[in-house]
């Protein structure tokens, strides 16, 4: 549908902007000077627009994702209360270049999906969008090449500078109402339609980059050359300073952290930017850190843009506003530079290859960062390491989950923590996680005792799909805390509604030492099952233990199993366990004759937000809280972080 | 019920304004002291006792007696807490190491006569934790108040306090401020620990690093950018050494 | 009957820095009696030297956490002065707002949580809530009011981050400013709620006078704190600045780490009371009403009033600073660039009033820039002889009370003067190789 185009003379805007300034039902934000760089802050006077600005310092992203954003108001003193502080007050920004306005629709497209944000949506429903055409075009931008320095849409308004008047191209139903109510227009004629492609076409000789690449083929140039040393040339002199993520406008990764009054009676849960960059930035709250190497940071960074996004969604994730050649320091981070670089390499590859692709239900609806209140039940000491904490929703709804799937434990004042959930499906709001002590969160839930409270979000994660086992034999393979999520598919596969539905079950469980045995009793009780093989071992043991069972790493295990009677093609292998152990155990597994295709793994990285957000569950393209963290292994191995 | 904390502040050779800094919480003061006690602050109080859990020390160690009134403190305290950059780090109280304690004794004093005198009897500066170990450390030149806010909670609550690993062009960008490199000046902040809320670019003087290098300045990057800026190391050494003189090593926790 | 004890407090409390009192009596004759400075030497010389002139500021900055608005524009005046920089007259102007500010927070600092204790029988600020937790607020109030402003002028009160070699890194907005008056107004009036409740406890201030020279900064357009000459109540103006050291001559004794001075007299005193005996008639008008309330008048010669004097200060700032903002917003506030050197190299002295007393700061830059040679004179140093005589005098005169009782008595004296004790463990001329 074509759209309206209108005229506005400049004096006639100047009043229009003032008009709305003091009219005061919106919050007035425009693009204005601020040193001998340009910003978009509150506005007091349409003097103060700065139209012809070539890019701001921060990107638009900072209204819809703040910088330090407020989510919770928590009591200490209460058992478990929080309450969401969403913005509601209605603003309108004007000056977002078009390269911003794509680079807020590309962002849409991951807050809003299945499970929205709500108060990135909040936001994005009460700011109206005045874009303007550019004028000026900054030394490092490239958009002419990235076809976003100009748009047709994510405006409600769009203004064009053709000489004594704007044109103002209409997008939505939102912009021509406040256009009619406090604005003297005309329309457009055909001479002012031709000013515009006039305009637009004089700024392009502007551009002194040019990308040599057109972002369709980004893609295949990049997976062409993941392990081409450029990666590690350039991120050495790399100060892992994230200022490219900071100011790029299609980066929205972020942190939560609980900030508590001096008082000790109530806080705040704070979302804050955080940078892929960083080097924390994957660390888990045992301390291992899943991206440590900096050119593998700083090769992510490009892949996301690139190529992980791309495969997602269908877009570029880079819209060439040139802030990041503005920012790096060692002039490492522009994408422009490096892919024209990458231009004189090999192109040919599979783009697909660091992404899975699901067809995920919606897991989790409504509210996502708000935790629902739980009752512990029963807290249980398996080992020295290890409690198994019983948990109730208060509000007696079942959990709902699948195995597989795991929950975010709220402790307001300390965090959250992920953890799998142990127990079965079932019609029930009791289930079981098993807590290990390893930082503030888990130290502090080691502390509480049965009656306290704490916040629970989930069940998240992708969880086993059950119709995939039916029909085959199973053969799980869990070592040390693998066993915690296993028990909870072994538990349910067992359930005699259930047992039915598959063939031969063989349990593989192995140790580090008897005393690290989690869930003996069970383990008992499979023992027992008459069609059920159940064999444990552990790694090694001291004398004084008084160990009678089997000694010896898991794959020592394999050959108990009768191999010519396993019909390893119809078999489905789960392999749950510490990151070191995969490589052996699924080598025993292929030794078997199971294939690839065959073998579910399930995957530990840092989950924080649990929907696919805050980004730092990553493995290379693909999100381990939502593709994951249950992976097929013939679709996993492509990845090289997966290991 | 539970009984509170009790805290005991101590301060050897520096400014007193990390001490002035925990003053400056102003009417939070009030609720500091509902979730701990303060039994000793030389500074503003006339009581003290030697029964304490908690000890915050600020200053740096310069002579035998005061590392033998440091020792003393540690063995009274559970927890030690090092309060600012010379308590720290050994902060500006380090620039004269890079003197022997003789020449600068010297030239300060000239030919006095200072033997045997307990007083000036210095060494070279040492942060606490060369003499003692250290449990937590508040950064920065001065103290950031938050920080040092949510050091106390953190310690209240029983959980480790978060304190970043990141360098201040984090919180830099964050406050949309204009680079100061852009400006002309060197900055040190792509290798500062952050913290600080970039506070020194925020009002446009350069990061001078005082929350402690997390990068050593000769590594690749810094040289790169020195290139590019077609500035010498030896330009950036004064910066360098302001807070950071003879730290062996950049490590992200002391 | 005779006597026989000591008093021997180590490190004072609620003063800053560390200081001994030793008085040994002997038969009802005094034996020993000795003010002592044990702080650890810092060796501030040491560390400017071969910095660069626009490096000196942030140091010396660092000499002290109080006066640390103080010591920086000393710093500055001086490297100005070598350097041949003359500052705008809106940088005068904000850079009195400064001492201002460090004066209002230092002052009620003292007052409130230093010296207020022992005028009602407390051991500390702490204690004294329960009882008189109103008037706790009110001085915190001030207190929080003092800091945001030098926060607003300067970056931050503690190591200023906007005060640089010819002017000010960044200035505050005209709605900023205009904010601030605001606030200032209301600390006015809060102020003069204070004023009467101090003077109903400022009974416990002990009448002790000894005639004593006083010296400090005095203009004939200002209360002089930011800029001034030398004046001494014995021998009125120099106006040499740079031959400083003729009035502040300085001197070691080997029980302290810090130095003595004098000048006309054995020993001097500089500070609030110093500052007020020399230019009273300078106060702005509701601080001189402070200053009746309490029965001050120039000259006063006991220490014990200093706090007083702080007071009366403190009333003084507040309205110059109302007076300056509105100067400010008339003239319209501009972002201005530092005014850049017109000379390589030279000799500057920058002298500036910080809380405690007149305070100097003396360089010598080479053609390169760098310092060569560096002295500051610092108030308390000035103070440390006067404090010594001052227990000379009192003591015999209290001799008879109990020793606790003469315990607190030394005390207050020492804390009457508000030393700075870690600036002042900073020394000699040095010159640099």
């Amino acid at each position: 549908m074509k759209q309206q185009v209108k005229t506005i003379t400049k004096k006639d805007f100047s009043t229009f902007v003032n008009t709305l300034i003091k009219d005061g039902t919106y919050e007035v934000i425009g693009v204005q000077a601020k040193g001998k760089r340009f910003a978009f802050d509150t506005l007091s006077s349409a003097g103060d627009l700065r139209l012809d600005y070539d890019v701001t310092i921060l990107p638009p992203k900072k209204y819809f994702l703040p910088q330090y954003e407020m989510l919770l108001k928590f009591s200490l003193q209460k058992p478990f209360e929080g309450k969401e502080t969403l913005l509601d007050a209605p603003r309108i920004i004007i000056g977002v270049h078009p390269y911003d306005l794509i680079a807020l629709e590309q962002t849409d497209r991951h807050y809003l999906d299945q499970q929205q944000d709500n108060f990135y949506k909040k936001r994005r429903e009460n700011t109206l969008l005045i874009g303007v055409d550019i004028q000026s075009v900054s030394e490092r931008s490239f958009a002419a090449s990235m076809n976003t320095n100009t748009t047709d849409a994510g405006f409600d308004l769009l203004l064009t500078d053709i000489g004594a008047n704007y044109a103002v191209t209409i997008g939505t139903e939102k912009g021509e109402k406040i256009l009619k109510k406090y604005a003297t227009v005309k329309d457009a004629t055909s001479t002012d339609l031709n000013k515009i492609k006039t305009a637009r076409n004089a700024v392009l000789k502007k551009y002194k980059q040019k990308v040599k690449i057109d972002k369709k083929d980004w893609s295949s140039l990049l997976v062409a050359n993941y392990d081409h040393a450029i990666w590690e040339e350039r991120a050495d002199v790399c100060m892992e300073c994230s200022s490219c993520t900071m100011v790029c406008p299609t980066c929205f990764c972020y942190d939560v952290k609980d900030d508590v009054s001096l008082n000790l009676k109530q806080g705040n849960r704070i979302r804050t930017w955080d940078g892929c960059m960083l080097k924390d930035f994957t660390k888990v709250g045992s301390g291992e850190v899943f991206r440590d190497e900096i050119k593998e940071r700083y090769r992510h960074r490009f892949f996301r843009k690139g190529n992980y996004l791309p495969e997602r969604y269908g877009f570029v994730a880079c819209v060439g506003c040139g802030r990041c050649g503005i920012a790096c320091l060692p002039d490492i981070a522009d994408p422009c530079n490096l892919i024209n670089e990458l231009a004189h390499f090999n192109s040919e590859s599979d783009t697909g290859k660091y992404f899975i692709k699901e067809d995920n239900e919606v897991l989790e609806k409504g509210i996502i960062h708000l935790p629902r209140s739980a009752t512990i039940k029963k807290v249980t000491t398996c080992n020295e390491l290890d409690s198994l904490f019983e948990i109730e929703l208060d509000d007696k709804k079942p959990l709902g989950h699948k195995p597989g799937q795991f929950v975010e434990v709220s402790l307001y004042g300390y965090g959250e923590a992920p953890f799998g959930i142990s127990t079965p499906p079932g019609n029930t709001p009791v289930f079981e996680i098993m807590v290990r002590q390893v930082g503030n969160v888990t130290k502090k839930l080691c502390s509480l005792q049965p009656g306290d409270k704490v916040g629970i979000r989930g069940p998240l994660g992708n969880g086993f799909d059950m119709k995939t086992l039916e029909g085959k034999t199973l053969l799980f393979t869990s070592g040390g805390t693998g066993m915690v999520p296993m028990r909870s598919l072994i538990n349910h596969v067992l359930n005699p509604k259930e047992r039915n539905k598959f063939k031969d079950i063989i349990i593989l469980y192995g140790a580090k030492r008897p005393k690290e045995i989690t869930f003996m009793d069970d383990v008992d009780r499979w023992k027992k099952i008459h069609d059920v093989q159940c064999e444990l071992t552990v790694d090694k043991c001291e004398p004084s233990e008084c160990w009678g069972g089997c000694t010896g790493l898991i794959t020592t295990l394999f050959p108990k199993i009768q191999a010519d009677k396993l019909d390893s093609k119809n078999t489905i292998a789960v392999v749950i366990g510490p990151p070191v152990m995969y490589k052996f155990v699924i080598k025993c597994l292929q030794t078997l004759g199971i294939p690839d295709d065959n073998i579910y793994v399930s995957l530990e990285r840092r989950m924080k937000c649990g929907v696919a957000k805050c980004g730092h569950c990553q493995i290379n393209g693909v999100y381990v809280c939502k593709e994951g963290p249950v992976f097929n292994y013939g679709q996993l191995k492509q990845l090289p972080e997966a290991f | 019920m539970k009984q509170k904390p009790r805290v005991a502040v101590f301060d050897f050779a520096d400014c007193e304004g990390c001490e002035l800094e925990i003053a400056d919480l102003e009417e939070e003061v009030l609720d500091l002291i509902e979730i701990v006690d303060i039994v000793s602050f030389r500074e503003v109080m006339k009581e003290h006792s030697d029964d304490y859990d908690i000890a915050i020390v600020e200053g740096s160690i310069m002579r035998p007696m005061d590392e033998k009134r440091l020792r003393s403190i540690r063995n009274h305290a559970k927890i030690l807490i090092a309060l600012g950059a010379c308590a720290t780090m050994g902060g500006v109280n380090k620039i004269r190491n890079q003197w022997m304690p003789e020449d600068v004794k010297k030239e300060v004093y000239g030919n006095a006569d200072l033997k045997g005198n307990e007083l000036f009897d210095v060494f070279q500066t040492k942060a606490l934790n060369e003499v003692v170990p250290v449990d937590y450390y508040i950064y920065g030149c001065p103290i950031d108040r938050d920080e040092f806010k949510s050091v106390i909670t953190a310690i209240a609550l029983g959980k480790k306090p978060e304190i970043p690993r990141y360098p201040v062009c984090v919180e830099c960008k964050k406050n949309e401020n204009i680079c100061q490199f852009e400006l002309g000046s060197f900055c040190l902040g792509p290798i500062t620990r952050a913290g600080c809320k970039a506070i020194c670019p925020t009002h446009n003087s350069s990061c001078e690093g005082c929350r402690g290098l997390i990068k050593k300045a000769d590594t690749e990057c810094v040289k790169e950018v020195l290139d590019r800026y077609k500035l010498s190391y030896e330009d950036i050494r004064r910066r360098c050494t302001m807070y950071n003189y003879g730290r062996k090593e950049c490590s992200y926790d002391e | 009957m005779s006597k026989d004890f000591s008093v021997h407090v180590e490190h004072v409390t609620r003063v800053e820095g560390h200081g001994n009192i030793i008085l040994d009596v002997k038969n009802s004759k005094i034996e020993k009696l000795q003010w002592n400075i044990v702080e650890a030497p810092r060796f501030f010389e040491a560390m400017l030297r071969g910095q660069q002139y626009n490096e000196l500021r942030p140091i010396t900055s660092r000499i002290c956490g109080i006066c640390s608005i103080g010591h920086s524009l000393a710093s500055l005046k001086a490297t100005e002065d070598a350097l041949g920089i003359n500052i705008t007259h809106q940088t005068a102007t904000l850079r009195r707002l400064a001492i201002h500010a460090e004066n209002m927070q230092s002052h009620i600092l003292h007052i409130g949580y230093l010296v207020a204790p022992d005028l009602v029988g407390a051991g500390s600020v702490f204690s004294m809530l329960g009882k008189h937790t109103d008037t706790v607020l009110k001085i915190v109030k001030l207190h929080r009011l003092a800091n945001e402003m030098s926060d607003l002028i300067c970056g931050r009160t503690i190591h200023p981050i906007r005060l640089i070699v010819g002017g000010f890194s960044m200035q505050p907005t005209e709605k900023q400013l205009t904010e601030l008056k605001k606030r200032l107004l209301e600390a006015l009036e809060l102020t003069k709620e204070l004023a009467p409740i101090i003077q109903s406890v400022s009974g416990a201030l002990p009448s002790f006078t000894r005639e004593t020279e006083y010296i400090g900064l005095q203009s004939d357009d200002e209360y002089a704190l930011y800029h001034g000459d030398i004046a001494s109540t014995d021998t009125g103006r120099h106006l040499k600045y740079r031959e400083y050291k003729e009035v502040m001559q300085e001197y070691l004794v080997p029980q302290s780490t810090a130095k003595y001075a004098k000048h006309a007299r054995d020993s001097y005193m500089v500070g609030a009371l110093a500052r007020f005996n020399l230019n009273s008639k300078q106060l702005h008008p509701v601080a001189q009403e402070v200053a009746d309330l309490f029965k001050l008048k120039a000259i006063n010669y006991n220490p014990f009033m200093n706090t007083i004097a702080q007071l009366v200060e403190f009333t003084h700032s507040i309205q110059d600073s109302i007076y300056l903002i509105d100067s400010l917003v008339d003239q319209g506030i501009k972002q201005e660039k530092p005014i850049k050197p017109t000379k390589k190299q030279g000799r500057g002295v920058g002298i500036v009033e910080v809380p405690r007393g007149i305070l100097v700061h003396d360089y010598t830059l080479n053609s390169q820039g760098y310092c060569t040679k560096a002295n500051c004179i610092i108030p308390t140093n000035q103070n440390h002889a006067n404090i010594q005589k001052d227990m000379e005098k009192l003591v015999p005169e209290i001799i008879n009370k109990p020793p606790n009782e003469i315990e607190l008595i030394l005390e207050m004296l020492v804390r009457a003067y508000d030393p700075c004790i870690s600036c002042s463990t900073h020394y000699l001329d040095v010159s640099f190789k």
